[in-house]
């Protein structure tokens, strides 16, 4: 992430969408937005700030509340391909969820690609993606009690099995 | 030194037997038994020799070493320890599998295999039926293989070897019409059917491979196909359909389908001999030695093929055989038949 | 009346042209192939949760496990980004060992995703060939660090040690060699006419379809689009070096093998450069004995052998990470497969598999 989107960029989003909250002071603010207003906030920010490409998609448990972060980037150097990184912009999105019921909405209508990740992040995390085309477990089984990334995860011990000697007791 | 031969060889076996038993009838029929004994042993033999040269030319064209280490440096045992793991190892049985016709599949295979070295003339006089429509018949025995994959894939109760039946069914089908009529051409300017007579119409002339060598082409390709090898072994295609019919098969039943397998390409190899390379044929050695160096060569080639290519695709093979073999296989034959009607009225 | 159904044919876990354990449940009408889904999981080792409970320093080999086939990148792109977090100016003469070392890397992944492919197509010989280069280059690993799989070379702050002047005269010689052994690839696999038709015109995606499922890697260079983060970010010390980024034209099977397999030039174009330009230095930054960095997150990204390999690090400000999310260029290339294998048939899912050239532990993480 080298170079940030700057403050007047910053300021514009603010203007568009008046929830958008993010500190002024930390050198790469991320911009926090509210659950219900992130899909508008994706699609102004993909279609009239070029932020074409999902870079990232995952999700944070900080005991009290969950955080979704997406990695936005913009490639402004596109058609040249130069070597200089400076004119790409990144952003941080991120959207504070509640920890008893956390729900989103599924950005796959924004960023087509982020369907594994989302998948990802509602199996490891927990959390619920509303409108995913296809919303299933998908590094583990339909069934596995709880979600392993949480902080709160407990493993459960295995199964004891009593040792199958030669003569079978 | 030209005159040592097996038929002569079986000459004297054969009065020699006449002289123990002293009945004309009987030591036909023990006759019989013997050729049909010497077959089977050709089989079994080629079989062990066949596997060690084909993981040696492969390690050798891999840039390996291949076995060595089962019977000295060279691992010359290796194809015994093979064959005493394959009948050790457990015959496992699928479930659900169509009991009787998944043991009959490779069993069957094997036969229409094993059948057609009855018609190999191995040498002057060493022909253990010497049919007059010898070359019809062995298209017709060796077409009988497509059963057994249908039945083995149908059979395991498995999708991959329903997949890889379906297929052999397919490839097949369309690989036999370019083969026969790639023969015919053979056939046409000989003017007999018998094996022998073949052969001897190339012991006069020239070999067929500088006659037809267009015949020769498409024979070699439908032949690798008829078999089952790179690039044309959709059937068995390990990196799609796994092993296709042979997926659910272990132990001896699964030794036999690689049996036959190997049978088939020694049966090949000699056919293309007897077609195109003027079989026993050839200055100084025996007969049966310069047999045997034609066949081994085409045995290397046929290898050689499977080692260097990539795979075909199955809709990419059977359009190569109905667009491109067929057509070439139809337009030689027009060819050919306008010649052997020139030279004929020539003459 | 007869009608016709289809059929599900699940491929894999235990499948031998799957690299691994994927499982691709495959609906087919006859051979022809009607939606592919990739299930994945069954190396599911969770990585990220392991991270969690270790120190940063302890993070580097976990990493080495992703991706077993190209570690060194997995390294470089870790210790990137735990060095951005902590602020570690990285030694100079380090960043060009780094370079040469994942270079060297990527050819060694690149080899064997050849080698896999020839295989997937029935070619085994194709395969021998390019392993038995691939150890060239294993060799070479071994003498700089000692491993030939799992390296754990790269440090955070710099490199586990030097390397020494055997490593860059062996490197050289290396070097020279790579012209012929692909000149030899071209003779078995690129000039054969049943290896061109399996792969031309085949899985073919266009450059929408590939931005959409976010490909990243040779996969996206194959549709024509020149994202490659090396040139895009300008990490490390990429900028210093002449390369170019290829790309392919038509985004179908043959374009992407042919990416890889003239990536292998320009990455050898690298190594030569880095070797030629080596600064005398230290290899390894002051790193303080136990790794504190401050609060905050990072996002760090660098170019895998696969594409774009990203680490997402949170830090509380103790010594082990809160969080880390591995963004995995397989695992997200992935999402391909379906639009890859639709309407083609079964023998092209096999080439697809192998052409997205994905890695199931670092799909499964």
């Amino acid at each position: 992430m080298k170079t940030y989107v700057d403050a007047a960029a910053l300021e514009d989003i603010k203007r568009r969408f008046p929830a958008v909250e993010y500190s002024g002071e930390e050198a790469k603010p991320a911009v926090y937005i509210s659950a219900d207003e992130l899909i508008a906030l994706l699609k102004f920010l993909r279609d009239e700030m070029g932020f074409t490409r999902m870079e990232n998609l995952t999700a944070v448990d900080y005991k009290t509340y969950f955080e979704m972060v997406y990695h936005l980037f913009a490639w402004k150097t596109a058609d040249t391909c130069k070597d200089s990184a400076d004119e790409n912009l990144w952003i941080t999105v991120k959207v504070k969820l509640d920890h008893e019921n956390p729900e989103i909405p599924s950005v796959t209508s924004v960023f087509s690609g982020s369907e594994f990740e989302e998948r990802e992040v509602y199996d490891l995390m927990g959390i619920n993606i509303t409108g995913h085309p296809d919303l299933r477990r998908i590094l583990l089984w339909e069934g596995f009690p709880g979600h392993p990334l949480r902080k709160d995860y407990k493993q459960i011990a295995p199964p004891f099995v009593e040792r199958i000697t030669r003569r079978g007791h | 030194m030209e005159n040592i031969t097996v038929g002569a060889a079986a000459e004297w076996l054969r009065s020699l037997i006449l002289y123990i038993i002293g009945n004309e009838l009987l030591t036909d029929i023990v006759m019989k038994f013997v050729g049909l004994g010497a077959c089977i042993a050709v089989i079994l033999t080629a079989a062990i020799v066949l596997t060690y040269a084909e993981r040696k030319v492969c390690a050798f064209m891999q840039v390996r070493l291949g076995p060595n280490r089962v019977g000295g440096r060279f691992g010359l045992l290796q194809p015994i320890a093979d064959m005493l793991k394959l009948m050790s190892k457990e015959d496992i049985i699928p479930n659900g599998c169509d009991r009787v016709v998944w043991a009959l599949s490779p069993m069957l295979l094997f036969v229409p295999s094993a059948l057609i070295y009855g018609l190999f003339p191995f040498d002057e006089g060493a022909v253990f039926a010497d049919v007059n429509v010898g070359v019809f018949l062995l298209l017709a025995i060796s077409s009988q293989s497509v059963l057994p994959f249908l039945m083995g894939g149908y059979a395991s109760n498995s999708k991959y070897a329903y997949i890889g039946g379906m297929r052999t069914v397919a490839q097949m089908l369309s690989y036999e019409a370019p083969m026969v009529f790639s023969l015919l051409g053979v056939v046409m300017i000989t003017g007999s059917m018998r094996m022998n007579d073949i052969v001897a119409a190339q012991a006069e002339n020239v070999w067929f491979i500088v006659l037809q060598p267009i015949a020769f082409i498409i024979y070699i390709i439908t032949a690798t196909a008829e078999t089952n090898r790179t690039p044309f072994d959709l059937v068995e295609d390990e990196s799609e359909i796994v092993a296709g019919p042979f997926a659910e098969y272990s132990g001896m039943r699964w030794a036999l389908f690689f049996l036959a397998e190997y049978a088939n390409l020694l049966s090949i190899s000699i056919l293309t001999t007897t077609f195109f390379l003027g079989g026993w044929h050839g200055p100084f050695l025996p007969g049966v030695v310069w047999f045997w160096l034609k066949v081994l060569l085409m045995v290397f080639v046929f290898m050689w093929f499977r080692w260097t290519f990539p795979r075909t695709r199955i809709d990419q093979m059977l359009s190569f055989s109905w667009k491109v073999l067929l057509p070439l296989a139809l337009v030689n034959m027009m060819f050919t038949g306008i010649g052997v009607y020139v030279w004929r009225s020539m003459m | 009346m007869a009608g016709t159904e289809t059929y599900t044919l699940n491929m894999g876990p235990q499948h031998p042209s799957t690299h691994g354990v994927l499982r691709v449940q495959l609906e087919l009408d006859g051979e022809n192939i009607i939606s592919a889904t990739p299930i994945m999981g069954y190396l599911h080792r969770g990585v990220e949760k392991m991270l969690e409970n270790r120190t940063y320093v302890q993070g580097v080999p976990y990493t080495d496990r992703l991706d077993y086939v190209s570690s060194m990148n997995n390294n470089f792109g870790y210790c990137r980004a735990v060095e951005e977090l902590a602020g570690i100016e990285v030694p100079e003469r380090a960043e060009y060992i780094r370079v040469i070392v994942a270079e060297l890397n990527r050819i060694a992944s690149h080899l064997v995703f050849i080698g896999s492919l020839a295989i997937d197509l029935g070619a085994s010989t194709g395969m021998l060939y390019t392993f038995r280069d691939r150890e060239e280059i294993l060799d070479l690993f071994n003498l700089v660090c000692g491993a030939r799989m799992t390296f754990h070379y790269i440090r955070i702050g710099g490199v586990n040690r030097d390397v020494q002047p055997e490593f860059i005269e062996k490197t050289y010689k290396f070097l020279e060699h790579v012209p012929e052994f692909m000149e030899e690839y071209k003779k078995i696999l690129l000039g054969n006419e049943i290896f061109m038709s399996r792969l031309k015109g085949i899985s073919k995606l266009s450059q929408e379809t590939a931005l959409s499922h976010n490909m990243t890697g040779p996969n996206i260079r194959a549709t024509g689009i020149p994202y490659d983060i090396r040139k895009v970010d300008g990490y490390s010390v990429y900028p210093k070096f002449d390369f170019n980024v290829v790309t392919g034209k038509n985004g179908d099977n043959w374009d992407r093998f042919n990416v890889r397999y003239n990536e292998i030039f320009e990455s050898a174009k690298i190594v030569k450069q880095a070797l030629d330009g080596l600064p005398e230095g230290p290899f390894m930054a002051k790193v303080p004995k136990v790794l504190r960095p401050p609060k905050g997150e990072v996002f760090s990204r660098t170019e895998g052998t696969r594409g774009e390999l990203g680490f997402y690090i949170v830090s509380d400000g103790s010594t082990k990470p809160y969080r880390v999310h591995i963004r995995r260029p397989s695992f997200v290339n992935m999402q391909g497969l379906n639009d890859m294998c639709k309407g083609y048939l079964i023998g092209d899912s096999v080439a697809a598999f192998s052409a997205i050239d994905p890695l199931m532990g670092e799909v499964d993480c």
